[in-house]
């Protein structure tokens, strides 16, 4: 096993809770979405991952070996980049090449140059190189896009990606949602450190009862609608909103009055939309 | 042994250190280079009115200057923000997902700092001996009960009086880890040795503590007294090694203790 399985995690912070009964499940060489307003407890599960917090309660397996960063993208400022990851080799048993970390983060030529001259998104892809050095099983990623030009950002997803299909586990924190929603298959929810949601990012757009039609004559389908289907005209498509039985009888009505149904599927939301329908 | 390693590379790196090193080395020659120049003499302090005499007075004056604060300093500007510097940075998660555990990190931490401190107290004795050969020659000294002690025996008491400093120098060391790791601060890490060690001069100088004056981690600096004398005593000596090893263990218990056990904020 190489994914994270968190049982009824809990964590007081003096009088804050940050995480409250917390149950999560990230299966092996998937990456992970974690989602959720600031103060959610996104953070300190994340820490709890990299051993750095201990939950008052519950409990975490975490198969094999983690690396990452939280929050900040830690560096130390007087060395250059590649003697951080150098630094950071000789702590471990079996690290990875220096050299290979850097051409892999696109940091090579900048790499003997003292960190304290950098901007945000150099010091991040250092992160990312400094937890790569390690050879994870499992990647945590907060916020990795933070300061990347559009270009970088990229350059970080198509990084990310690459990964995932070597088998790497990656849980990705991030208030980007196109980020998330370009990455990840599977994301968790946060609110107020609760699991407001899991699953896949497709179920999580989803709505039951949510559906959209389109038709050779909308206007006149429109004015057809039941009473008992909410129906709108919205870009260009009706979308409707009731049981499976009402929105049967409003395909067949349709039909009697020589109206084709052209498409009719399961609506979904942006990805913006349903998450702030949940952190709402 | 790579955490020590690693933290002595990390160490070495830093400016500061750098510059410490710089002090050390030519500190010592540039008092001389003073006490040279101008016809006054440092008669306050021990051995002051010797240094034009003997090469090996210089060292001593140094010594019991450095004990003042310099070496609390020393130890402040090596240990003080070890840990602290980890929060500071933001470098604990990428430091502590490496192959060792936090009790290795803890270890290595210490020991390089001790190390370091340990090495510029040897660079410092060491041209301080030098600068005062260059200043006064290898001449007999007058020792503190007034008899004269041949040049051998002159330079064998002053290296053996700058190694009394190693144990206090090492519970000042010990002292700046555990304020590193529970402050969190390098403000603190760094100042907090230093302003404590100035109280602990300050009470002893005040006196009225009585025999609780032996325990304060200053107290042993002055122990090198006893070495520099016709017939030696070495009770201080034995009684600050004992008083430094106490404050050390302590100070390196809670340190560990609470690294161990705090959460990584």
């Amino acid at each position: 096993m190489s994914g994270v399985v968190g049982r009824g995690l809990s964590k007081l912070y003096g009088a804050v809770q940050a995480l409250d009964e917390v149950d999560l499940d990230v299966p092996p060489g998937t990456v992970h979405g974690l989602l959720g307003p600031n103060g959610a407890g996104k953070s300190t599960l994340l820490r709890m991952m990299l051993g750095l917090v201990r939950p008052d309660q519950g409990t975490l397996e975490v198969g094999g070996v983690v690396a990452g960063f939280v929050e900040v993208p830690g560096a130390y400022p007087y060395l250059t980049g590649r003697q951080n990851l150098e630094f950071l080799a000789r702590l471990d048993d079996a690290p990875g090449d220096v050299s290979t970390v850097l051409e892999q983060v696109d940091l090579a030529p900048r790499a003997d140059t003292k960190v304290s001259g950098w901007s945000l998104g150099m010091r991040q892809r250092l992160a990312i190189a400094g937890a790569l050095l390690r050879a994870p099983d499992i990647l945590l990623l907060d916020e990795p896009a933070n300061g990347l030009d559009v270009l970088a950002a990229r350059a970080l997803r198509e990084l990310v990606a690459g990964l995932a299909t070597e088998g790497l586990t990656v849980i990705l924190s991030s208030h980007d949602l196109a980020e998330v929603d370009a990455l990840c298959e599977d994301a968790t929810v946060l609110v107020s450190g609760r699991v407001a949601w899991t699953g896949s990012i497709g179920a999580l757009r989803a709505r039951p009862g949510r559906h959209r039609m389109s038709t050779s004559d909308d206007a006149r389908a429109f004015r057809l609608a039941p009473s008992a289907l909410d129906v709108q005209m919205a870009d260009g498509a009706l979308l409707l909103h009731g049981d499976t039985a009402g929105v049967d009888a409003y395909v067949l009505a349709l039909g009697r009055e020589q109206i084709a149904v052209r498409s009719l599927r399961p609506a979904s939301l942006a990805l913006e939309d349903a998450f702030l329908e949940l952190t709402r | 042994m790579s955490v020590v390693r690693a933290e002595l590379f990390k160490l070495v790196e830093q400016s500061r250190v750098r510059v410490l090193v710089i002090v050390c080395l030519l500190g010592p020659l540039l008092v001389a280079f003073v006490l040279d120049r101008q016809s006054g003499l440092p008669k306050d302090t021990l051995f002051g009115r010797h240094v034009h005499e003997s090469g090996y007075a210089l060292p001593l004056v140094i010594l019991g200057f450095a004990g003042t604060w310099g070496f609390p300093l020393l130890t402040s500007l090596v240990a003080g923000d070890i840990f602290s510097s980890e929060d500071g940075h933001g470098t604990w998660p990428a430091l502590l997902s490496r192959s060792r555990t936090r009790a290795q990190v803890f270890t290595g931490k210490v020991l390089a700092s001790a190390l370091v401190a340990a090495g510029l107290l040897a660079v410092t004795a060491m041209t301080s001996l030098l600068a005062g050969l260059v200043l006064s020659g290898s001449t007999p000294l007058v020792g503190l009960s007034g008899t004269e002690l041949a040049p051998g025996r002159a330079a064998v008491l002053v290296a053996a009086s700058w190694a009394t400093a190693l144990a206090p120098l090492l519970g000042f060391t010990a002292l700046a880890c555990l304020l590193s790791v529970v402050s969190r601060s390098s403000v603190i890490g760094v100042a907090g040795p230093v302003v404590l060690g100035l109280v602990m001069q300050l009470l002893a100088l005040l006196g009225g503590l009585g025999d609780a004056a032996n325990v304060l981690l200053t107290t042993p600096f002055g122990s090198w007294h006893g070495l520099v004398r016709e017939h030696p005593f070495y009770g201080p000596l034995g009684q600050g090694v004992l008083v430094s090893v106490v404050w050390g263990a302590i100070c390196l218990a809670v340190a560990r203790w609470v690294l161990l056990h705090r959460d990584i904020t």
